[in-house]
C-alpha cells in the first residue's frame, strides 16, 4: 500500500480491529515516518481518539518528538515506555508516559495499557506496538505468542483498534507467521 | 384417547451452574470479581497471605473503600501500622476518598490501642482475654453495622495467642461470629517468601473459607506480583495465577504468561 493512503485505511477501520502494518527494512526510515504520520496524525486525530503507544523500539522521548513534529496534541497520546529505563535514559520523563523496567516484562504492558484504557476513556481507543521485532529480542518466541494471543483478544473486546509494527527480513518469517494467525489484515507498507 | 399433557419442562440452567447461587460481597477490585464468579461469597472470611511488598494491605484497604462506595460500613482493624499512616498512604490513591473516613462509612481501629482499653495486657492472651476480643470485635460489627472488616495482620494476633488450639479456636469463633453478622472478613497473613504454606502457624489456612495467595516471582531476575485464588467456598473459582499491579486507579490483574512452562515462565 502506498505509504500516502495508509492513513485513510486506518482511519476506516472499525475499533475491535487488529491490523500489522509490515515495514521494508531497505526503507526503514521512510515507512516508520510514514506509519507514524498514519497513526498519530491521520487516526489520532479523529474525533474522540486517543492514541495508546507502546515503545520498545524507540524511547517514547524519540517518538514524541516526531509526534510534536506533526502537530499531534499531546491530550492525544500517551505513551507506555518499555525501552527507556533498561537503556538507563530515564532522567526526563514525560508526563504523558509510563515507564516499565524491561521489556521482559510483557504482563505489565498488559496492566499499563489497562490501566490508561480505564484511566482515559474514550470511544475510539487505539493501541499501536512499536514493534514485534523488538519484543522479540527480548523474549522466547513461545512466550511473544502468549502475550500478542491474550492482549489483541482482550483489546479486541474492549473494541479497541490494534496497529502492532513489524519489519520484515529474514528472522522475522516466524514473528509474522503468528502475528497473521491474530491480527485481521497485514498491510505492506510501500506495496 | 387423547394423552395426558406434558408437564412444563423446567427452564433451562446454564451448563456446570450450582444448585444454589451464594450471595456475594463484590470486591469491587477489577478482574477479581470475575476470576471469583462475582465476588467474595457473603459471609466468608478469607486468609490474604503472602510476604512483604506483595500488596497484601493495600488489596485489603482498596475492599474496604470499594465497599464503603457502595454503602456498606467497612472496618479496619490494624495491629501493625498507625491508622494515622494509614490513611495517609491510602491517599495516594486516587479511588481513596477522605469523605469516607469523615462520614464514618470507613472505619479505622487501632488494635493496641483497643488492647490497652480491654486491659489486655498479658504478653500471650489467656483464654479470657481472647474471649474478651472476640467479643468486643462482635460488638464493634455489630453496633457500627459493618458488612466488610480488615484484620491487617492476623498473625500479630496469633503472636499473642500462640497456641495452635487456641488459634483454631478464636479462629473458629470469629468467623462464626463474623458470618452471623453478614460481614465478610480479609485476614491479612504474613508468611516468609519460600514457606511453603499460607500462614505462620499452618492451621489458619484450614479454618478459613478461602486463600488468596500474593507472592514474588521472578523472570530472568526481574520481580513480578503474582495473585492466585487458593481455596474459596462456595463458589466455583478460577485457579490460574494473574499478575498485578498497584496502580492510582487500584489493583489492577493480568493472566500470567506461561510461555510453555508450567511453572510460569
Amino acid at each position: 500500500m502506498p505509504p500516502a493512503d495508509i492513513g485513510e485505511r486506518l482511519r476506516s477501520l472499525p475499533g475491535g480491529s487488529a491490523v500489522a502494518l509490515k515495514l521494508d527494512a531497505r526503507e526503514y526510515a521512510d515507512h516508520y515516518f510514514a506509519v507514524l504520520n498514519a497513526t498519530l496524525r491521520d487516526v489520532g486525530s479523529e474525533a474522540n481518539a486517543h492514541v495508546i503507544y507502546i515503545t520498545v523500539t524507540n524511547p517514547a522521548s524519540f517518538v514524541w518528538s516526531l509526534a510534536q513534529a506533526l502537530d499531534v496534541p499531546p491530550d492525544r497520546i500517551s505513551f507506555v515506555d518499555v525501552i527507556s529505563h533498561i537503556m538507563m535514559n530515564y532522567s526526563n520523563p514525560l508526563p504523558n508516559a509510563t515507564y516499565i523496567e524491561t521489556p521482559r516484562a510483557l504482563e505489565e504492558i498488559m496492566l499499563r495499557v489497562d490501566y490508561l484504557l480505564r484511566k482515559f476513556p474514550h470511544p475510539r481507543s487505539i493501541v499501536v506496538v512499536d514493534s514485534l521485532n523488538a519484543l522479540a529480542i527480548h523474549n522466547p518466541r513461545e512466550l511473544l505468542s502468549e502475550f500478542f494471543h491474550i492482549f489483541l483478544t482482550n483489546l479486541k473486546s474492549r473494541n479497541v483498534l490494534n496497529l502492532i509494527l513489524l519489519t520484515s527480513d529474514e528472522e522475522a518469517g516466524g514473528l509474522e507467521q503468528m502475528l497473521s494467525l491474530l491480527v485481521d489484515e497485514t498491510i505492506d507498507v510501500g506495496r | 384417547m387423547e394423552s395426558p399433557a406434558e408437564p412444563p419442562s423446567p427452564p433451562p440452567r446454564a451448563l456446570m451452574a450450582p444448585a444454589t447461587i451464594l450471595e456475594r460481597c463484590t470486591t469491587g477490585i477489577a478482574g477479581l470479581d470475575d476470576i471469583l464468579g462475582g465476588g467474595i461469597p457473603r459471609g466468608n472470611m478469607v486468609l490474604v497471605a503472602g510476604s512483604v511488598g506483595t500488596g497484601k494491605t493495600t488489596l485489603c484497604l482498596e475492599f474496604l473503600v470499594r465497599g464503603a462506595e457502595r454503602g456498606e460500613r467497612s472496618l479496619f482493624l490494624s495491629v501493625t501500622e498507625a491508622s494515622e499512616k494509614l490513611i495517609q498512604n491510602l491517599s495516594t490513591f486516587e479511588f481513596f476518598r477522605a469523605d469516607l473516613v469523615s462520614d464514618g462509612s470507613l472505619v479505622f481501629v487501632d488494635l493496641p490501642m483497643l488492647y490497652d482499653k480491654l486491659g489486655l495486657e498479658h504478653e500471650e492472651m489467656t483464654a479470657d482475654e481472647i474471649d474478651i476480643l472476640i467479643r468486643t470485635i462482635h460488638d464493634l460489627v455489630e453496633t457500627l453495622g459493618v458488612k466488610r472488616l480488615v484484620l491487617d495482620s492476623l498473625t500479630s494476633v496469633c503472636y499473642r495467642i500462640r497456641r495452635d488450639e487456641a488459634i483454631r479456636d478464636f479462629m473458629l469463633r470469629l468467623g462464626q461470629t463474623l458470618n452471623d453478622l453478614g460481614c465478610t472478613s480479609l485476614l491479612v497473613s504474613e508468611i516468609g517468601p519460600t514457606q511453603g504454606r499460607y500462614s505462620m502457624h499452618g492451621v489458619e489456612e484450614a479454618i478459613v473459607d478461602g486463600v488468596v495467595l500474593l507472592w514474588n516471582t521472578r523472570r530472568s531476575g526481574d520481580i513480578l506480583r503474582v495473585l492466585q485464588v487458593v481455596k474459596m467456598r462456595g463458589t466455583a473459582h478460577s485457579r490460574a495465577q494473574y499478575v498485578i499491579e498497584l496502580t492510582p486507579i487500584g489493583l489492577l490483574m493480568a493472566p500470567h504468561l506461561k510461555g510453555g512452562h508450567p511453572e510460569g515462565a
